[in-house]
C-alpha cells in the first residue's frame, strides 16, 4: 500500500501582474519528512509558503493535505485540518503576555473562542496548556512577561510553541533562523530537533548551511521552480545547485 | 470578593449617574443615557475590534422606525415596541453584515456612511407610505399605560433607561472579560496572524457587528418610545459620525468612555444651541478639535489617575499582607 | 417599450450626471491614492464652487467667470486646509482623515448657511441652445460638462504620464517610501495633489450649479453617490472612479424613467453586487494594504 503524502502539491502557477512567481511547482512530502527549501531571493520560496498555507490563491494547479484536496480552502480552516506556520517576520500580540499568546493559539482551534460569556482567566485547564507549551520551549519561567519586552531569539520560540500547541501534522517555518544570534540559532535548532516524527516540517531556508544537518531532503527553487530536488547528499552534489547559488 | 469588585466599579458608575439626575434637568439626563447606549456599540467596533463604524445613525434609525411602526399600526405597549426595535437592528445587521465584514477598513467605514445615508433617504422619501417622510410618525399618544414602570412619564422612563444602561454595560465588561472578547482585541491587533491560529477572523468580526448594531438599534428603540416621534431627522447624515466622535472625546475602548463622552458632548451641545443657531459649524469644528486634541479622549485620561488615588492605600498595605501570608 | 426620444435624453442625463460625479469624486480618490486618507471635505470644495459661481455670476453675469472663480477658490481653500489641518494627521490612522474632514465638511456646511442663508439660489444656464441628436433636442450644456469630464480625464492622464510631478505622483501612488527615497519632497506633493483635488471638486459644483438649485445641503445631498463611485470602482483608482461615474449616472438616470424614489437606491444594490464579488472595487488594488 502505498503511504499518502503529507503534502502533495501539482503544477502549481501564480503571477503577479505577468511576473511569474511560481511556474509549475510540483512537491511531494512524505509523513514525517524534514524537508527544506532553499533558493535565492525572488525564487518564489515566500509564494510557496503562502500557497500552501493559503493566504493566496493559485492560477492553476492544486495543494493537497494529507491526501485532503485544499487548494480552495480558506486558510483558517486549513489549520484546523492540522497545519501551521511560522512566519520569516515575527508578527504576534505585542501587548499581551506570553502565556495569552499561546492560549490564543490553542483558542483559535477550540470551539470555545465562540463563547462571549466564559471568562479567559477562569480556563484551567486552557492555561495548563499554554503553560506546557511554553516550558516546552524553555519559557515557563517568563510566561506573564509581555511579548515586547522579549528578545527576539526568544520571540522566535514562543511562535514556535505557538505552532506546536496546536499539534500540527504539517509545520511550515518560513526562515526560523533568520536574525538569530549563533546562540540563539543553536537554541532553535534543539528545539526543532526535538519535535516528534508525528509532525511533518517543511523549512524554507535562504542560506543553504544554516539548517543542512537538519533537512533529510532538500529542493531547491531558481525562478518559481523547482530546479534540484533529492535527498541531502544528491543536492550538495548536483552541480546545478552550486550553477544556482554561485551563478545567481 | 472577587465578585464584588468586578461589580463594583458598574455599580458607583450608575450610582453617580442617579445622582446625575438630581443636579441637571430629567431630559438631559435621559438623553445622555440613550446616548451612551447610542454610543457604546460604535466604542466596542473601535476600540475592541479595530472597525470604523460611520453608520451607525443607519441602525439607530432602523431600532426606532421598527419601534414606532410597531406602536403606531399595531400595538400600544411600548415594552413590546422596544422589543421589535431590537429585533429590527438584529435582522439588518445580521442582513448586511456577511457583506460588510468581509471589507478591509477604509471601505468598511465608507459603505457604512452611505448605509446611513441611503436609510435616510429611504425613510424620507421611499418608504413615505409607513415613514409619512418628514411629517414623521407621532406616537406619544398611542403609548398605554403599563404596570411597574410606565414608559411614557419621564422619571419613570429615567429609571427603566438607567436599568437597560446597567444592563448593557454588565453585558460588554462581560464580554471584554470572556473569551470572545480576547478574541475580538486579538483581530484588531494582529488579524492576519489570528487566521492562522485557526480563527475565522469574518466570523469574528460578524458577531461583533451583530452585536454592536443591535445595541445601537435599542438605543434607537428607546429614543422612539422616550420622544414619542421618529423622524428622518434621527439618521440625518449632517450626525453621522456623533458615536465617533462621542467614542473618541470619552476614550476609545474605555468601559466607561461612552458616558463620560455622552455627558460632555451633550452639554456642549446644549449650550452652545443656547447661543447660535447654526449648529453645524459648532459640531462641525467640535469634532475637528476632539480629533487633533489627542488620543486618549477624557476617561482615558481620568481613569488611570483616579485609580491610583484611590486605590494608593490600598496599594500601599498590600506588600505587607503579602509578607504575613 | 420605452420611447426612443426618452431613452436619448435618459442617456444623455446619465452621462452628464456621470460627468459632474466624476469631478466630483476624482479628487478623493487621487488623495486616497497617494496619501491613504479620505477626504470628506472635498464635498465641501464641490459646494464652495457651487456658491462661488452663484455670487460671481450674479455680480458679473458670466457664469463661466463663475465657474473658474469657483474652482480657483476651490482650490485656494484646499490649499488651506491641507497647510494648517492635514500636514497634522497624514502619519495617523485613516479614521482620523476620516473624521476630521467630515468634521470640516459640516462645519463647512455651518459656514456657508452663515454666508449665504438658508434659501436656495438659482443659477442661470450659460448656454441654453438645443441640439438635434436621433431626432431629440438635447440641451448643449449638458453635452459641455460631459467634455469637460473627459477633458479633465484626459488631463489628469498626461499629467500623470507625461510630467515629472505627476510621474513622481504616480510612482507615490505606488509606494511613498520609494518617491521619499528619490529625494523628493513628498509634502510638496500632497500639497499639489490636494490642491488639484480640491480645485475640480469645486469645478464639479461650479458647472452643476446651473441645472439645479444652489442650497447648503448639497454637498450632503451627493455624500451617499460619491461613496458608491469611489467604492464602486475602488479607492484610489482614476481609471476605477471614472468607469463606476458614468456607470452610476445612467444607472440612476435610466432607473429613474422606471421608478424615481427607487432609482436612487439602485447604485446603492450595485455597489453591494460589486463588494461582493471583488471587495476592494473594480479596479481597486487588493495589495494596497492599510
Amino acid at each position: 500500500m502505498i503511504q499518502t503524502s503529507a503534502l502533495s502539491i501539482r503544477k502549481l502557477d501564480k503571477s503577479y501582474q505577468g511576473l511569474r512567481a511560481t511556474r509549475g511547482v510540483d512537491l511531494e512530502v512524505a509523513p514525517g519528512e524534514r524537508r527544506l527549501i532553499i533558493g535565492p531571493n525572488g525564487a518564489g520560496k515566500t509564494t510557496l509558503f503562502n500557497l500552501i498555507a493559503g493566504e493566496i490563491r493559485p492560477d492553476t494547479g492544486s495543494v493537497a493535505l494529507f491526501g485532503r484536496e485544499i487548494t480552495r480552502l480558506p486558510s483558517h480552516r486549513r489549520v484546523h485540518l492540522g497545519l501551521s506556520r511560522t512566519y520569516q517576520i515575527i508578527t504576534l500580540f505585542p501587548r499581551d503576555t506570553l502565556l495569552r499568546n499561546v492560549m490564543l493559539s490553542l483558542l483559535g482551534l477550540s470551539p470555545l473562542r465562540w463563547n462571549p460569556l466564559l471568562r479567559l482567566d477562569r480556563q484551567r485547564p486552557l492555561v495548563e496548556r499554554a503553560e506546557r507549551a511554553l516550558a516546552r520551549v524553555g519559557l515557563a519561567h517568563m510566561k506573564h512577561r509581555p511579548l515586547v519586552e522579549t528578545s527576539y531569539g526568544e520571540r522566535r520560540r514562543v511562535e514556535i510553541a505557538m505552532a506546536l500547541a496546536q499539534n500540527p501534522r504539517l509545520l511550515l517555518l518560513d526562515e526560523p533562523f533568520a536574525g538569530l544570534s549563533v546562540d540563539e540559532r543553536r537554541e532553535v535548532k534543539a528545539l526543532l530537533f526535538a519535535i516528534p516524527r508525528d509532525v511533518t516540517i517543511v523549512m524554507i531556508e535562504h542560506d543553504m548551511d544554516v539548517a543542512l544537518d537538519f533537512a533529510e531532503r532538500i529542493s531547491v527553487m531558481h525562478f518559481g521552480a523547482v530546479a534540484v530536488d533529492g535527498t541531502r547528499a544528491e543536492v550538495v552534489a548536483d552541480p546545478r545547485t552550486r550553477e544556482i547559488y554561485l551563478g545567481a | 470578593m472577587n465578585a464584588f469588585r468586578w461589580w463594583r466599579g458598574l455599580v458607583s458608575a450608575f450610582g453617580l449617574l442617579y445622582l446625575l439626575r438630581l443636579l441637571l434637568p430629567l431630559p438631559f439626563a435621559n438623553e445622555v443615557i440613550i446616548f451612551s447606549i447610542y454610543t457604546i456599540g460604535c466604542n466596542f467596533l473601535l476600540g475592541h475590534v479595530g472597525l470604523i463604524s460611520f453608520g451607525q445613525p443607519a441602525y439607530l434609525a432602523v431600532g426606532a422606525y421598527a419601534t414606532a411602526s410597531y406602536l403606531y399600526y399595531f400595538g400600544t405597549n411600548p415594552y413590546v415596541g422596544i422589543l421589535m426595535g431590537v429585533a429590527g437592528g438584529l435582522a439588518a445587521s445580521l442582513f448586511v453584515g456577511p457583506f460588510f465584514v468581509r471589507l478591509r477598513g477604509d471601505y468598511f467605514a465608507l459603505v457604512n456612511l452611505a448605509l446611513a445615508v441611503i436609510v435616510f433617504y429611504l425613510t424620507q422619501n421611499v418608504l413615505v407610505a409607513i415613514t409619512h417622510g418628514d411629517n414623521g410618525l407621532l406616537i406619544v399618544d398611542r403609548l398605554s399605560r403599563t404596570p411597574v414602570l410606565d414608559l411614557s412619564r419621564p422619571n419613570q422612563f429615567f429609571i427603566f433607561a438607567l436599568l437597560i444602561a446597567f444592563a448593557v454595560w454588565a453585558f460588554y465588561k462581560y464580554l471584554d472579560d470572556s473569551i470572545y472578547g480576547a478574541c475580538c482585541l486579538a483581530a484588531k491587533i494582529n488579524e492576519n496572524k489570528l487566521r492562522f491560529l485557526g480563527y475565522d477572523d469574518r466570523g469574528i468580526r460578524l458577531l461583533a457587528f451583530v452585536i454592536a448594531n443591535t445595541t445601537t438599534a435599542l438605543a434607537g428603540a428607546m429614543y422612539a418610545v422616550y420622544l414619542g416621534f421618529v423622524s428622518p431627522e434621527i439618521t440625518s447624515p449632517a450626525r453621522a459620525a456623533d458615536p465617533l466622535v462621542v467614542t473618541i472625546l470619552g476614550g476609545v475602548g474605555t468601559l466607561y468612555g461612552p458616558i463620560v463622552g455622552a455627558v460632555v458632548y451633550t452639554g456642549m451641545m446644549d449650550l452652545a444651541s443656547k447661543f447660535m443657531s447654526n449648529w453645524e459649524l459648532i459640531i462641525g469644528i467640535v469634532l475637528v478639535f476632539v480629533m487633533l486634541a489627542g488620543e486618549k479622549g477624557i476617561w482615558g485620561t481620568l481613569e488611570p489617575r483616579l485609580k491610583r488615588a484611590l486605590l494608593s492605600p490600598a496599594a500601599g498595605s498590600r506588600p505587607i499582607k503579602g509578607a504575613s501570608r | 417599450m420605452i420611447d426612443a426620444h426618452l431613452l436619448t435624453s435618459g442617456i444623455i442625463f446619465g452621462l452628464s450626471l456621470g460627468s459632474i460625479f466624476f469631478l466630483m469624486t476624482v479628487g478623493l480618490s487621487l488623495c486616497f491614492g497617494l496619501m491613504r486618507i479620505i477626504s470628506l471635505d472635498q464635498l465641501l470644495y464641490y459646494s464652495l464652487g457651487a456658491y462661488v459661481t452663484y455670487s460671481i455670476s450674479h455680480a458679473t453675469s458670466y457664469v463661466w467667470l463663475g465657474v473658474l472663480a469657483g474652482a480657483v477658490v476651490g482650490g485656494l481653500a484646499a490649499f488651506a486646509v491641507e497647510r494648517l489641518l492635514y500636514r497634522r494627521i497624514y502619519e495617523r490612522d485613516i479614521t482620523f482623515s476620516m473624521i476630521t474632514s467630515f468634521g470640516m465638511l459640516i462645519a463647512g456646511i455651518g459656514a456657508i448657511k452663515y454666508i449665504w442663508g438658508l434659501t436656495p439660489r438659482p443659477v442661470s444656464v450659460p448656454i441654453t441652445a438645443e441640439v438635434d441628436i436621433l431626432g431629440t433636442l438635447v440641451p448643449i450644456y449638458r453635452l459641455v460638462i460631459i467634455g469637460a469630464a473627459f477633458v479633465v480625464y484626459a488631463g489628469i492622464w498626461l499629467f500623470l504620464n507625461r510630467t515629472m510631478v505627476g510621474k513622481a505622483i504616480r510612482a507615490g501612488i505606488e509606494n511613498v517610501e520609494h518617491v521619499e527615497g528619490l529625494g523628493i519632497n513628498v509634502y510638496r506633493l500632497f500639497a499639489v495633489t490636494f490642491i488639484i483635488a480640491g480645485t475640480l471638486s469645486a469645478l464639479a459644483g461650479g458647472l452643476y450649479a446651473p441645472l439645479i438649485m444652489v442650497d447648503p445641503q448639497m454637498g450632503l445631498d451627493v455624500l451617499a453617490f460619491a461613496f458608491m463611485v469611489v467604492i464602486i470602482g475602488g479607492l484610489g483608482s482614476i481609471k476605477g472612479t471614472f468607469v463606476s461615474a458614468f456607470l452610476v449616472g445612467q444607472v440612476v438616470s435610466l432607473g429613474s424613467l422606471a421608478y424615481a424614489p427607487l432609482a436612487q437606491m439602485a447604485p446603492f444594490a450595485i455597489m453591494l453586487v460589486v463588494l461582493l464579488v471583488k471587495p476592494t472595487g473594480l479596479y481597486g488594488s487588493p495589495l494596497l494594504k492599510r
